[in-house]
């Protein structure tokens, strides 16, 4: 769909006042994408983190998933004086409510409540230190403090928040819906930080074009994401159930109220389009988000990441010493995906190299927020950036901190690879700077309101 | 406030000003022309003189903006200006090169610090083309990865007479990509052939 310049200027003015700002934009700018069938309404996930109906297309002869276009996050405290044993019968309604409008679907609407460990510590501590996974391999709970990471920059804010809601759709207007019908509806949330963005299309460098954003007319037309390189393929996305606290046995749930449940990593991370793209020439782009010396074809985007392309430590560190460099993807692989074929709680057979994490992340012009309740902590600045949030579903904290560890070049192996932070050899690392983290707990659906206000 | 007005008069200007055309009749600055003639006569190629060049630069090789003016023993040549925007308004860096006598990228070195070692490599100097522009009887390659003094510049390469010729601007504040893209297609629509023996 192509618009004229008034069209465009008029309907950037409109989009100003409007709830989602430039993000409403997207939908002027490009199709939406295709659903080819509707999903059937039928009984929930268990889980809250996975959506039903999200197609899967082809590209360069990968499979890709094709992910919700719209997306928000919520950051909040609980609102002072909320009672719990009233609040959650409320919530529980509102989120009912809503699951009776849309099904779980892309086209429809998928809310997915975290929890952060002040919300634990604050309202539920007691049940919360008998009930809370325990990580086995790292003799540690589940859900530990939101810490730093070597590449992130001095100043990156760990955030505390009681509870982040990540609603995604295909429709503005549901997400539009939802938040109403949870923050302005109910009275138990006391926001602290809207986040918004999109993902997929030919949205990235059409709405960073738009908003102005340096570097934007260097995003390759088409790609999925800023940086040029499609993330969501289907072998690199842990599959369905495989990041819940009990599928590979990395967690103890103690009591078992958190079965189905998982872990949630939430950070905002600006991305430098100029120094990516005016100072990594393809090959390189292609070496520091794969792996050194990967041959593809030119200005590919879809890069096969399955389970036979999987780098293993060895082979990362050889990489370092012969190029001086790692790859983003090969590094992150050394942790992120199974090291020998293993069986799940539920009898899936997940193969050697599959991958665990589940990424929901999607880009952004947030800068870093698209609103705060806190502009001068948060370091909110006018005009469009562009950015990732970045969320990610792991089986627990330790796990998601391996992952983030090797891609600084800490390998769980114990290996280092000597890079000063945001050093040319870590390539990615060294156009993105880290703004906002935090770790939450995202409980089953049906504790997902309160989770152990009733314990 | 003095300075981001300076800034905003800056990149108003760069934006509004006449670029005359390179067609029929263009010639070269009369306080600009000798010192590119006398480029040309010592390579002893042709140059190009730019007609319009982003402000605040002028291209009198030696006068106020002039930055670096190097010519190699292979005849090759850096022409170079650079404002520095001391008061907050950003650099603004442009430049010239030549290399007479041959069509191919050249090859620029390498050096990395990883840890207590040093990793040693060469790459083309001019790399990731992203389209042509066609200008006159130019024909130009634009080149969005460079190295040595085109790092981070946006450049473009076109063959003439059996050499390569390139120029090239930084991507800096004031001038993002776009602006920068904008810049260099005035400055290409502008340029003037100076043969040595003129």
């Amino acid at each position: 769909m192509k618009l004229t310049r008034r069209q465009l200027v008029a309907g950037a003015a409109g989009a100003a006042l409007g709830a989602a700002g430039i993000y409403e934009l997207a939908d002027k700018l490009s199709e939406s994408p295709a659903r080819t069938a509707a999903v059937p309404l039928g009984p929930r996930p268990p889980e809250q983190h996975v959506l039903d109906g999200v197609p899967v297309v082809v590209e360069n002869g990968v499979e890709v998933v094709v992910p919700p276009r719209h997306h928000l996050v919520v950051t909040a405290t609980l609102k002072p004086g909320t009672d719990l044993a009233k609040a959650q019968p409320e919530l529980e309604h509102a989120l009912r409510e809503l699951e009776s409008r849309y099904e779980q679907t892309p086209a429809g609407l998928g809310i997915t409540l975290a929890w952060g460990l002040p919300y634990f510590d604050r309202y539920v501590s007691a049940a919360a230190a008998s009930h809370l996974p325990f990580d086995r391999r790292a003799q540690k709970p589940a859900l530990l403090p939101t810490r730093s990471f070597p590449s992130d920059p001095h100043g990156t804010l760990l955030e505390e928040n009681d509870v982040a809601l990540l609603i995604r759709s295909d429709r503005l207007e549901h997400i539009e819906d939802a938040r109403k019908t949870l923050l302005d509806d109910l009275a138990v949330f006391e926001p602290r930080s809207l986040r918004r963005g999109f993902v997929g299309g030919d949205l990235p460098r059409k709405l960073a074009v738009a908003a102005g954003v340096p570097g934007a007319d260097l995003i390759p037309p088409d790609s999925e994401l800023f940086l040029g390189f499609t993330s969501t393929q289907k072998a690199g996305l842990g599959p369905r159930r495989i990041a819940n606290f009990e599928t590979l046995g990395l967690v103890d749930l103690r009591g078992g109220y958190f079965r189905g449940g998982t872990h949630m990593h939430l950070s905002h991370i600006f991305e430098d389009l100029e120094a990516w793209y005016l100072n990594f020439a393809f090959q390189e782009r292609v070496d520091t988000a794969f792996r050194p010396g990967l041959k593809v074809a030119e200005n590919a985007q879809t890069v096969p990441q399955g389970p036979k392309q999987v780098a293993s430590a060895q082979e990362v560190e050889r990489d370092f010493k012969r190029a001086g460099r790692f790859g983003h993807s090969a590094s992150i692989q050394t942790s992120s995906r199974l090291l020998q074929d293993t069986t799940g709680e539920d009898g899936t057979v997940y193969v050697k190299g599959t991958a665990i994490p589940q990424r929901a992340d999607f880009n952004t012009l947030d800068n870093p927020f698209a609103w705060s309740a806190d502009p001068e902590r948060d370091g909110m600045v006018a005009g469009a950036a562009a950015g990732v949030h970045f969320v990610v579903f792991n089986p627990s904290s330790d796990d998601f901190h391996r992952n983030r560890l090797a891609m600084d070049g800490v390998l769980p192996d114990g290996t280092t690879m000597p890079l000063q932070a945001g050093a040319r050899g870590q390539g990615f690392n060294s156009v993105l700077r880290t703004t906002h983290r935090q770790n939450f707990l995202v409980p089953p659906r049906r504790h997902r309101s309160f989770p152990l206000a009733e314990v | 406030m003095a300075i981001a007005a300076a800034a905003a008069v800056l990149v108003l200007a760069a934006d509004t000003a006449a670029a005359p055309a390179a067609g029929k009749g263009a010639v070269c600055p009369a306080v600009w022309k000798a010192g590119w003639v006398k480029l040309a006569q010592k390579i002893d190629a042709p140059v190009y003189c730019p007609t319009w060049m982003p402000n605040p630069l002028d291209a009198k090789i030696g006068g106020q903006w002039t930055d670096i003016y190097s010519i190699g023993k292979d005849r090759s040549y850096l022409v170079s200006f650079l404002a520095h925007g001391d008061l907050g308004s950003g650099d603004v860096h442009v430049n010239f090169r030549g290399y007479p006598g041959r069509t191919a990228i050249p090859k620029c070195a390498t050096v990395a610090i990883e840890g207590n070692r040093v990793v040693r490599g060469t790459v083309n100097c001019f790399a990731d083309p992203r389209g042509t522009l066609k200008v006159g009887s130019i024909l130009a390659t634009v080149y969005t990865v460079n190295q040595d003094a085109d790092q981070w510049h946006v450049l473009y390469a076109w063959h003439h007479a059996g050499s390569l010729y390139t120029v090239s601007e930084h991507v800096i504040p004031p001038y993002t990509y776009a602006q920068v893209t904008r810049n260099l297609k005035k400055l290409m629509h502008s340029l003037v052939l100076i043969e040595p023996a003129q």
